[in-house]
Formats: C-alpha cells, sequence, structure tokens
C-alpha cells in the first residue's frame, strides 16, 4: 500500500531524529561557523586613511560621518601626507553593504568588513573608529 | 449563526506581514472578502529617486528580504539596457547561481510556511532546516545569508572562488535528495492531502482574467514564466523546464513550487559546471541616457516588473515596481468566497504573499479622515485622467 | 480518625492534587521534549513548564470590558476541581481508596467539563475568535464523545462492571483488554487526543486561523490555572486508558510488603501513562490539523463506525462465554 510506505518512511524519519543530534547550534555557548569572505563587522585602519571621504559619500545609509583627524600618512611611493579628516561609523547603521570598502583607494583598505558575525551593543549609538 | 465579520489582521497569528481582510462569514463558509493593503507602505519608489545607481541598489535590496536579489538583478538589468552596457558571461552566470537559489530558499520556505499554517510544525522546522543548507551556500558566495549585496550597475560585485565550487555541489546533492523525500512525503501523508487539496480553486480562465502570475498561475495550467518567454541573464543557455500542472488549487501551487526547486537545482549545477572564465564586471558609464525602460523579472513568486524612466542623469527619474503579489491579490479575494474560514490562511499563503513588496499604492483622504482603496477600473480612470492633466492634453 | 487524614492526604498530596500538579508539567516536558527532538531541535530543560506557570502567575490579569469578571475568573477554576476530582478515581499506587461502583461514569463526566467550560468561556468573553472558537470546541465534542464513550464502553462491558477497580482487577485475572480489545483502544487513544485538543484536533485553538479560540481572553492567573488543567486532563485521562485497557499500577503477581506493592505500582503507573503519551506525541509530531467539517465526516464514518463495531465484538464475546 503506497500510503502505508510513504507513511512508515515518515515514522522512520521522525524516529531516527529522536536518536540523532538535533540541529541547533547552542549560541553563544557553541561558536558559529562563519566562513571566508563573511561581511561582518566594520573596522577602520587609522594608519592607511587619506581622508578622501569616498566611503562617506557612497554610503547608502549615510552611517559615515568624516570627523576632523589630523595625521601623517605614508602613501604609495614612500611619501607622506597630512590628512584632514577621518571617518567615523555609527555601527547601528551601517548595512554591512561593503561599498565602503570597495571604493576606499588604499591598500591595505583604510576601511573594512571584518568577518566577525555579532553586533551586539547595549549602547544605540555606538561608533567605531 | 448570522453573518459575522471576523478580523483577519492587520495582526494575526496566521499573518506574517500586516494585511487587513474583514472576512464576513456565514458560520464557518465565508461570503465575501474585503481587503486592505497597504500597510507596509515605505515610500521606497521615492526614495530612489534621489540616489544615485551606486547607493540605489541596497535601497532596493531591501524591499523584501526574500526577494530582495529579484528586485536589484531586475533593476540593473534595466539600467544597463538604458545605457546599453553588455555585461561579461561569468558576471552574468553569477547573478543566475545567486537567483536560482534564491529561489530555493523562497520555496523551502514557503513549504515550511504552508505546513506551519495547517498546524503541521514538524515539517516547518524539517524544511527550516534544509532552507539552512542554502543560507550556507549563498553566505559562501555573497557574504550574508539575506540581502546578499551581490549586484551593481555593470556585473557583481564579487567573484566565486573555484576552490568553492565542489562544497556546494556536494550541498545540492544533499538538497535534492531532501526534496525527493519532500515530494513523496507531500503524495502520501493525510493531513496535508486533505488541507490542500480541492481549497482555493482558480480555474484557468479565472486565472487568465485576474492577471495571476508566477507559481499561482502555472498550477492552473498558465505557461507562462518570464525566463522562457523573455529570457534574461543568459538563461536561454541555462537547461530547465517550466513547471505546471492543471490541478488549480493550493495542492497543484504546492507540487509546482517543488518542481522549480528541483529545476532550480538542475540550474544551478549547469551554470557552477560551465561558469565561464573572464570578469565578472563592466565599468558603467556614469550617467544613463534617456530612456524608459519596462524590466521583467521571474521573482519566486511570479512576474516581476520595474518600469524605469531615466533622463540623462545619475539618478532614476521614476521607478515603478509592480510585484507579483499585487498581482496575485486578487486572485485570493475571489478564490475564497464558498469557502471555510480555516482554508484563509492556507489560501493566502498559497500565492506566497510578500507583503512589503505589495504595499505601493494608498490613498489617504486627510480631509475625510479615511483610506480607500481603487479599485482597477477607477485606477485606470484615475491615471489617464492625471497625466492627461499632467502634460496639457 | 488516621483513616480521615489518611484519605486528606491521598486527596491532596499524593497522588492527590499536588501530585497531579508536578506530573502534569512533567508530562508536558516530556511531550514537548520529544515534540522538539522529533523536529531536530534541542527542547526546553525540565524546569520549563514550571517556569512557565510561575510567569503567568505574575503577569497582568486582564479582563476585556464589559465582561463578568466573576464568571470569567471562576471558570478556569471550576474547570482545575473538576479534573482534579476526576483524577481522585484514576488508578495511581493500586485501587483507589474512593472507588465505587459507577465511578467509571463519574470519571467521563468529569472531564467532559473542561470541554464545555471552554465553550462558555468562548460565549461570556464577547471575542468573535474566542466565540466561533467557542462553537468549534463543542461540535468537536460532539464528534469525538460518542465514540471515545462507546470505546470506554467495552472494557466496563467486558469486566461486567463500572467500576474502575474491577475492570482493573478483570484484566489481572484476564489479559489486558489493550490485546483483548484492539480497536476500542485505538479508538479510545484517538478520543483522548480530541477531548485533550491537540494535533490533528486542535481546531478550536487553531493558532493560525483564529488566534486561539477560546483561549484568546485569558490572560495572567486563569491562563495559567487552564493550561494547567489541560496538562492534568492529559494525565486524567492517560491513566484511565492506562487503567481500562493496559492493566493500571498493577503487577500480575502480588508483592509482599504492602508498601513495595505500592511503589511497584505508582512505577507502573508512570510508565503506562509515558508509553501512552509517547503515543500520543508522536502523533502530534507527525500530522496537520484538519478542518471542522472534516474531522465530522471522518468522526462518524470511521470512529462512529470502529467504536460500534468493536462494542458489537464485546457483547458477542461476552454473550459467548458467559451465555
Amino acid at each position: 500500500m503506497k500510503r502505508g510506505r510513504a507513511l512508515t518512511g515518515f515514522l522512520g524519519e521522525v524516529a531516527r531524529n529522536l536518536r540523532s543530534k538535533p540541529a541547533t547550534i547552542l549560541y553563544p555557548y557553541e561558536k558559529v561557523p562563519v566562513p571566508e569572505g563573511f561581511r561582518g563587522r566594520i573596522a577602520i585602519l587609522d594608519e592607511k586613511c587619506i581622508g578622501c571621504s569616498k566611503c562617506a559619500i557612497v554610503c547608502p545609509t549615510e552611517c559615515i560621518e568624516m570627523v576632523p583627524g589630523e595625521r601623517a600618512v605614508e602613501v604609495k611611493g614612500g611619501r607622506k601626507i597630512l590628512r584632514k579628516r577621518k571617518p567615523e561609523v555609527h555601527l547601528f547603521a551601517c548595512i554591512r553593504c561593503g561599498l565602503c570598502e570597495q571604493y576606499c583607494p588604499t591598500d591595505p583598505k583604510a576601511i573594512y568588513l571584518t568577518t566577525e558575525p555579532s553586533g551586539a551593543s547595549t549602547d544605540k549609538g555606538i561608533i567605531v573608529r | 449563526m448570522p453573518e459575522v465579520v471576523v478580523p483577519i489582521g492587520p495582526y494575526h497569528p496566521a499573518l506574517k506581514e500586516p494585511v487587513n481582510f474583514r472576512v464576513i462569514a456565514d458560520g464557518e463558509v465565508i461570503v465575501r472578502l474585503e481587503l486592505d493593503i497597504a500597510y507596509n507602505h515605505r515610500g521606497i519608489e521615492k526614495a530612489a529617486e534621489s540616489r544615485d545607481f551606486i547607493r540605489v541598489v541596497p535601497l532596493l535590496e531591501r524591499i523584501c528580504g526574500i526577494c530582495s536579489h529579484s528586485h536589484t538583478t531586475n533593476f540593473v538589468k534595466g539600467i544597463e539596457e538604458a545605457m546599453g552596457l553588455t555585461v561579461p558571461r561569468r558576471g552574468q552566470y553569477l547573478r543566475v547561481v545567486v537567483a536560482e537559489l534564491e529561489r530555493m530558499h523562497s520555496h523551502l520556505l514557503w513549504l515550511g510556511v504552508a505546513a506551519h499554517e495547517i498546524g503541521f510544525n514538524t515539517l516547518f522546522m524539517w524544511t527550516w532546516r534544509d532552507r539552512e543548507a542554502v543560507q550556507d551556500i549563498l553566505e559562501e558566495i555573497s557574504g550574508n545569508r539575506v540581502n546578499y549585496a551581490i549586484n551593481e550597475v555593470g556585473g557583481v560585485r564579487r567573484d566565486l572562488r573555484p576552490s568553492a565550487i565542489p562544497g556546494i555541489l556536494k550541498r545540492l546533492d544533499v538538497l535534492e535528495k531532501r526534496t525527493e523525500r519532500y515530494l513523496e512525503l507531500l503524495r502520501h501523508e493525510p493531513t496535508t492531502a486533505i488541507r490542500f487539496q480541492g481549497v482555493g480553486r482558480l480555474s484557468r480562465a479565472q486565472a487568465l482574467e485576474y492577471g495571476t502570475v508566477g507559481p499561482t498561475a502555472r498550477a492552473s495550467g498558465i505557461d507562462y514564466d518570464i525566463r522562457k518567454d523573455d529570457p534574461y541573464v543568459l538563461y536561454e543557455e541555462m537547461p530547465f523546464a517550466v513547471v505546471t500542472n492543471g490541478h488549480g488549487d493550493v495542492y497543484g501551487r504546492t507540487l509546482v513550487r517543488i518542481g522549480e526547486l528541483r529545476e532550480s537545482i538542475r540550474i544551478i549545477r549547469h551554470a557552477l559546471e560551465n561558469l565561464p572564465q573572464g570578469a565578472v564586471r563592466a565599468t558603467p558609464p556614469r550617467v544613463a541616457p534617456r530612456a524608459e525602460i519596462l524590466s521583467r523579472y521571474e521573482a519566486p513568486r511570479g512576474e516581476l516588473s520595474h518600469f524605469i524612466r531615466t533622463n540623462n542623469t545619475d539618478r532614476v527619474e521614476r521607478l515603478d515596481v509592480r510585484t507579483p503579489t499585487l498581482a496575485n491579490w486578487t486572485s485570493v479575494a475571489v478564490s475564497l468566497v464558498g469557502q471555510h474560514l480555516a482554508d484563509i490562511p492556507v489560501v493566502v499563503a498559497a500565492i506566497d504573499p510578500c507583503l512589503s513588496c505589495t504595499s505601493r499604492i494608498t490613498v489617504v483622504d486627510e480631509g475625510l479622515a479615511r483610506t480607500s482603496v481603487l479599485t482597477w477600473d477607477e485606477l485606470r480612470a484615475h491615471g489617464i485622467r492625471f497625466y492627461r492633466e499632467k502634460e496639457g492634453l | 480518625m488516621t483513616e480521615v487524614w489518611l484519605l486528606v492526604l491521598y486527596a491532596m498530596v499524593f497522588p492527590g492534587v499536588l501530585f497531579l500538579v508536578i506530573y502534569a508539567l512533567f508530562l508536558q516536558y516530556v511531550d514537548r521534549k520529544i515534540a522538539a527532538r522529533t523536529q531536530n531541535r534541542v527542547g526546553p530543560p525540565l524546569v520549563q513548564p514550571f517556569a512557565d506557570v510561575v510567569k503567568l502567575l505574575s503577569k497582568e490579569d486582564i479582563t476585556p470590558e464589559g465582561v463578568d469578571r466573576r464568571g470569567m475568573r471562576a471558570i478556569p477554576l471550576l474547570a482545575f476541581a473538576a479534573v482534579a476530582t476526576a483524577f481522585l478515581y484514576v488508578p495511581v499506587i493500586g485501587t483507589s481508596p474512593f472507588a465505587f461502583e459507577g465511578d467509571l461514569v463519574v470519571v467521563l463526566y468529569l472531564l467532559t467539563l473542561p470541554t464545555i467550560l471552554l465553550f462558555v468561556l468562548g460565549w461570556v468573553t464577547r471575542n468573535i475568535f474566542a466565540a466561533v472558537g467557542g462553537t468549534r470546541t463543542v461540535t468537536q465534542l460532539f464528534i469525538y464523545e460518542v465514540p471515545f464513550f462507546l470505546a470506554l464502553l467495552g472494557p466496563a462491558i467486558a469486566a461486567g462492571s463500572w467500576s474502575i477497580s474491577e475492570i482493573m482487577a478483570w484484566q489481572g485475572a484476564n489479559l489486558i483488554l489493550a490485546i483483548l480489545q484492539p480497536i476500542g483502544f485505538v479508538v479510545a487513544l484517538i478520543g483522548l487526543q480530541a477531548k485533550l485538543e491537540r494535533t490533528p484536533f486542535d481546531i478550536p485553538e487553531a493558532e493560525t486561523e483564529l488566534v486561539a479560540g477560546p483561549w484568546t481572553e485569558l490572560t495572567g492567573r486563569k491562563l495559567a490555572v487552564m493550561r494547567l488543567t489541560m496538562d492534568m486532563a492529559l494525565v486524567a485521562g492517560s491513566g484511565l486508558i492506562a487503567a481500562l485497557f493496559l492493566g493500571g499500577p498493577a503487577t500480575p503477581w502480588v508483592l509482599e510488603p504492602a508498601w513495595l506493592g505500592g511503589l511497584v505500582g505508582f512505577g507502573v503507573f508512570v510508565l503506562k501513562t509515558l508509553g501512552i503519551l509517547l503515543i500520543l506525541a508522536l502523533v502530534r509530531a507527525g500530522m496537520g490539523r484538519v478542518r471542522i467539517d472534516q474531522l465530522n465526516d471522518f468522526g462518524w464514518k470511521y470512529l462512529a463506525t470502529a467504536a460500534i463495531l468493536q462494542i458489537l465484538i464485546v457483547l458477542l464475546m461476552v454473550g459467548e462465554v458467559w451465555a
């Protein structure tokens, strides 16, 4: 009887599930596996930023603010320039799209997404510098 | 029991998003249905007019979480058409892979939700567990499980590492086996059979008259799939079949969606095994010349169309989004008359509603403090009048 | 004097109300754990049902405007009292000291009370979802009650008595009735699942259709008591079926020290009720909800027919053996 066979298949799956390990990852006690290239928390590398503001211009949510921050930065060719402004990110407005990282002209990138999956905080106005 | 008005919504455990049905029921049988779908209006079409082509893509991605890639692909391919830009083949293939993965995760999600609507929570948990495999593949390809941010005007933003492909193919094999399992289960499990079969019947003529699209139409025997009828992003090179059947009820729509899961696995395998070499993006020009483009796309729920008007700047002048759910709502109102109260969540879930996609039109009459919904004829007359006045005819 | 004192202890503590409440919470835990594991999830920890009750007791108790406050508050308490009284006659460590001829009828009547009270609740709270849910409760009651009663009539006819203890004793002398009356056993289990309004029969409380049916306007203490009552009905119902079909808390041999006999009997009771719960939980995990008109079809076409068939067989067998 076809119905019987499928039903036993179903019950078999049910019984198998009763014995097997659950599919749940007990976060935060167990770590969540994250692949390479995951778009995680944003971070800023202050030593490389030349203050061009491209990240702030291209950000879709306008969460990057350019604040005054003078620093002598070494660029390609060994020269040193004096940059005038640097970016600050409102963490909870960042949608982790990665456009800032894509348009940042420095190498290694002065603003980039890490692979850190969590972004929880109790401070609504938390800023990443 | 005399006629009662049962308010389903805007808050209701059956609904994942706010929508208001006022169901007028005689006992358990539905007599009439009044629909109000404007609760999720966020002004996206207006917001899109003030952003340039780079910054508007993440906005359009967030019209809907489940069909986010559909909206962005549809938009960027419209802009590319206006610019006359050719996207490299590898980029197009990657777009296809992500699009079909999105279709898979959407259909698996739908299967779980449909099971939940009839109280079958075990199937709900199982399908969502398998959906995790699809999400993991998407995470590897694009870096995020939802809202993949992989499209931009001119191509895709990331390339796929060849070392990732064997892992993806292995996971697809597992998903294929699970899909076969679900098909077996649905054919023989008694409660899904009696809750899905014969419910929400929509004949072919009715489906055509009310303009249904997507799996809802394909389950009523209408062979209409944009991927075959108006191919885009190199779908003409992919081997797949359009899944239709003649049931016309919720069971038919379930079969169509599971069939599409199978076909999607086929397409992804073919695309990954025949991935062309080369660049993944072409640099687009800064502005798009003056043009009016109607861009169509087969989203998981049906035909999605964007009307884009560009005017030689780096923004759109007008964007109009017509989502498949908007086209399918009338069929819900029609097919629910004469059914039982208990069938409402099943039939509503069967069109796979995405309210975030739908709410594009609302009429707010501040003077009378009343909101209303325009019928099709009223809307048409209003539109014709409006444009006549605006263009001074 | 000690007699009365012992009876009060039996009724209030063990195996009376206190034990009933604790065991009901334990069975809810087992039920939820089984459901979770079949779905590949982890499931709640052991104290979860107790924590839920405590949490609900501390929540705000809202009565909708225009609803009779005292009436609405009384209903969960009445249901609680009905089930607790019914459990007095269910054998837990041996035959109940309150047993008398006809206590089967009393137990069945008392176990019907919560369902009727749910209907009244749906009516009283003046909420459209609750009213429709209440109507569904009573409709479902009409459908499953007849087969359920008939199925439980079978053991009574076989043992020739209306007393649960006599039926238990009869099974001790002969085979357990689950083997002698398998159809009746299956019908009784289905009837119990419907009485407790668990999937596939949770139509009155269909979350995705009617919010919560008659339970919609219950909050805080009232909700805690009503949910506890439903769990207690599970214990009482499975205890009843264990006594009528599986032989109850009795062992085939008599154990010498009375306290050891009681302990082993209690262990047997726990095992049998857990077995019944396993079956009910697997059915709950493995099926979707049916529609009320489909249940009507199924109930009168198959369930009632099966129950009547079983009664006919029992009557024939009894007639033949003792004619």
